[in-house]
């Protein structure tokens, strides 16, 4: 049954790009639409029941088929993934109604690429296969690839070709070090692998050089360069999607290395990336004034708290912080793009909610939410995470949380003061908005109904340092820009070098 | 056959690591958008002849039912995929630079 899961959101990415040959009205279009981004459900539904469930597509036996699973380690991967593309599916419909109107790039092709990448990503979250794995992955970052040159945003181009040419190094990479692992236990499905390893430094090296092109695709700081841009310039629905589930698929990578391969001798490496990429993403955030160039390097900073549940070798924490921050980075990405929509602009200072309550109550939702505020769903996977840390770790632990907390209290001072006048955002986009902010909310309560007096100290902490740092004039300060505007080409190879470089750190971990 | 002609020394695993490392060295010095997509042609290519070589078996033959030492054929279907993906994404890079350098000027 769970092939079905990834086979029928394809198979309606291909009947909706046909339906572009022929001359169906709009209403055909978005039913086919919805119904790829729903078909997925009733599957996962069913077979939820039997969890843990694994199938051997074709019915062949473990050693030649394919195999894929639903168990703990992909569940909430696959839930959250399936909440998000089912509201940004509602959402586009809005925000692409209201985009016809002032041209770009024709609708019509942008659904069938969601489709896809909805497909892609469901198929990478069930195998249990690592070449499995690699393909849909593969299916996923082009078909977001694709979606990201779509946008009418100038610059979008030049993002593509950074977040393509990245990614297709770091996928080459990737499948060097499966070949490693073929030709160390003869087999590819992750089951027999760990059944049949046998430790050798040939393994230990394919393992870090696996991590470190899961860390370009899943955007770790020093590994991060495609991301702000590609995140930033995309669509706002594209631009949830990819923040929110595509970042995750490398980091269920990851996850599946940690359960099934040895990871024990990377961790102090993974957790010094870790912390840098938490603190730089939020350095660079506090820095920015475009609004949406903002959340991406928020994403920077939480896929390194995602890591940092990785890195402590604790794999709930991972996979629970992966899932809350599906949660609450699509829905910023949603509220956010709404009103830099109606406002056509990206600017934080010509921003506003203040006309719009139901957005400017959704993005408060979501902004507490980050902050790991309880009784919102982040605060239980940050006292997950605070679990599995020792010593200073847990101070930078909560420098780094009052960091995202400043971070966010600038973006809500900026949006509650009055900006542009502005047309109101479409119902769909309000209603996909609130419904994301809500369910952080029922999920923190499910799982962690507490309140903490702690809470409050970081967010008067965090008010502080606000009024400080406003006081200082730094939030006027414009961001570092590494290079000039006509300098593309010297990007890449400086990308291409500080990867090379990490794989060598990386590797160098093997003689300790 | 490379490696019986060379004592061992030169197989197509080392052969293609060596393609692999002079596609990053492209990569690291081409300013050239277009020779940095050849660049990550030949990483390609490197990593291609590198796994298709996994399969190898000495003296042995196509994997037919009637063979007795065969060739391992699986990694050779897989690269088949990744070819595949390359080609699709060789030109998307290529057509993404043309709309790049219309936008330029």
């Amino acid at each position: 049954m769970i092939p079905f899961i990834v086979a029928l959101p394809l198979l309606l990415a291909l009947l909706t790009a046909l339906m572009n040959a022929f001359d169906v009205g709009s209403r055909v279009r978005r039913l086919l639409f919805m119904a790829g981004v729903l078909s997925p459900w009733p599957v996962f539904l069913l077979n939820v029941e039997y969890m843990p469930v694994s199938t051997i597509v074709g019915g062949w036996q473990r050693i030649s088929g394919i195999e894929v699973v639903l168990n703990d380690y992909n569940y909430y991967f696959i839930l959250g993934e399936l909440i998000v593309f089912s509201l940004v599916g509602l959402y586009a419909l809005g925000y692409y109604n209201e985009r016809e109107k002032s041209g770009g790039v024709a609708v019509k092709y942008i659904l069938p690429l969601i489709l896809l990448l909805h497909g892609g990503i469901l198929g990478a979250l069930v195998s249990s296969d690592l070449f499995n794995f690699y393909v849909y992955m593969e299916i996923a970052s082009l078909s977001s690839i694709i979606l990201v040159s779509c946008s009418p945003e100038r610059g979008a181009k030049r993002a593509a070709y950074r977040y393509l040419m990245l990614y297709l190094l770091s996928s080459f990479f990737f499948v060097f070090a499966i070949g490693i692992l073929y030709a160390k236990t003869g087999y590819l499905n992750l089951y027999l692998i760990r059944e049949n390893l046998v430790m050798s430094v040939e393994v230990q090296a394919a393992v870090a050089i696996a991590m470190a092109s899961l860390l370009v695709k899943a955007g770790i700081f020093p590994l991060h360069f495609w991301l702000p841009e590609a995140h930033a310039k995309a669509d706002s629905p594209v631009s949830a999607l990819l923040s929110g589930v595509v970042v995750k698929v490398p980091m269920y990578g990851a996850i599946l290395f940690l359960v099934y391969l040895p990871m024990e001798f990377m961790a102090d490496a993974l957790l010094v990336v870790a912390f840098a990429s938490m603190f730089f993403g939020i350095y660079m955030a506090v820095l920015q004034d475009n609004a949406k160039k903002l959340l991406a390097y928020h994403t920077v900073s939480q896929m390194g708290f995602v890591l940092l549940g990785v890195a402590a070798l604790d794999i709930d924490a991972a996979i629970f912080y992966a899932f809350a921050h599906t949660l609450f980075k699509s829905g910023l990405f949603l509220g956010v793009g709404a009103l830099a929509r109606s406002h056509h602009t990206q600017h934080l200072s010509e921003l506003s909610y203040r006309d719009n309550k139901i957005l400017m109550v959704a993005v408060i939702l979501l902004s507490l939410a980050i902050g790991g505020i309880a009784p919102f769903i982040g605060a239980f996977c940050k006292y997950q995470l605070l679990g599995c840390l020792t010593g200073f770790q847990i101070y930078l632990f909560y420098l780094a949380g009052v960091g995202t907390l400043v971070s966010f209290i600038k973006l809500n001072y900026k949006l509650s003061r009055p900006g542009k006048k502005a047309a109101a955002p479409s119902r769909l986009e309000k209603v996909a908005t609130m419904a994301l902010a809500l369910l952080t909310l029922v999920f923190g309560v499910y799982f962690y109904p507490r309140l903490k007096y702690l809470d409050g100290i970081l967010i008067l902490t965090a008010v502080a340092v606000f009024v400080a740092l406003r006081y200082l004039d730094v939030f006027s300060r414009d961001a570092p820009l590494l290079f000039p505007a006509d300098g593309f080409g010297r990007e890449i190879n400086l990308y291409t070098g500080v990867f090379v470089l990490i794989n060598v750190l990386f590797l160098v971990q093997l003689f300790y | 056959m490379l490696e019986s002609l060379t004592g061992g020394y030169i197989t197509g695993g080392t052969v293609g690591i060596t393609l692999v490392l002079i596609g990053l060295y492209g990569l690291m010095t081409k300013t050239d958008l277009v020779k940095q997509v050849i660049a990550i042609n030949v990483i390609s290519t490197g990593v291609v002849l590198y796994f298709t070589n996994l399969g190898y078996v000495e003296g042995g033959e196509a994997p037919l039912i009637s063979s007795t030492v065969m060739v391992d054929p699986l990694p050779a279907t897989l690269m088949l995929t990744t070819l595949v993906i390359d080609v699709a994404i060789t030109s998307f890079a290529l057509a993404l630079i043309m709309r790049i350098e219309e936008d330029a000027s």
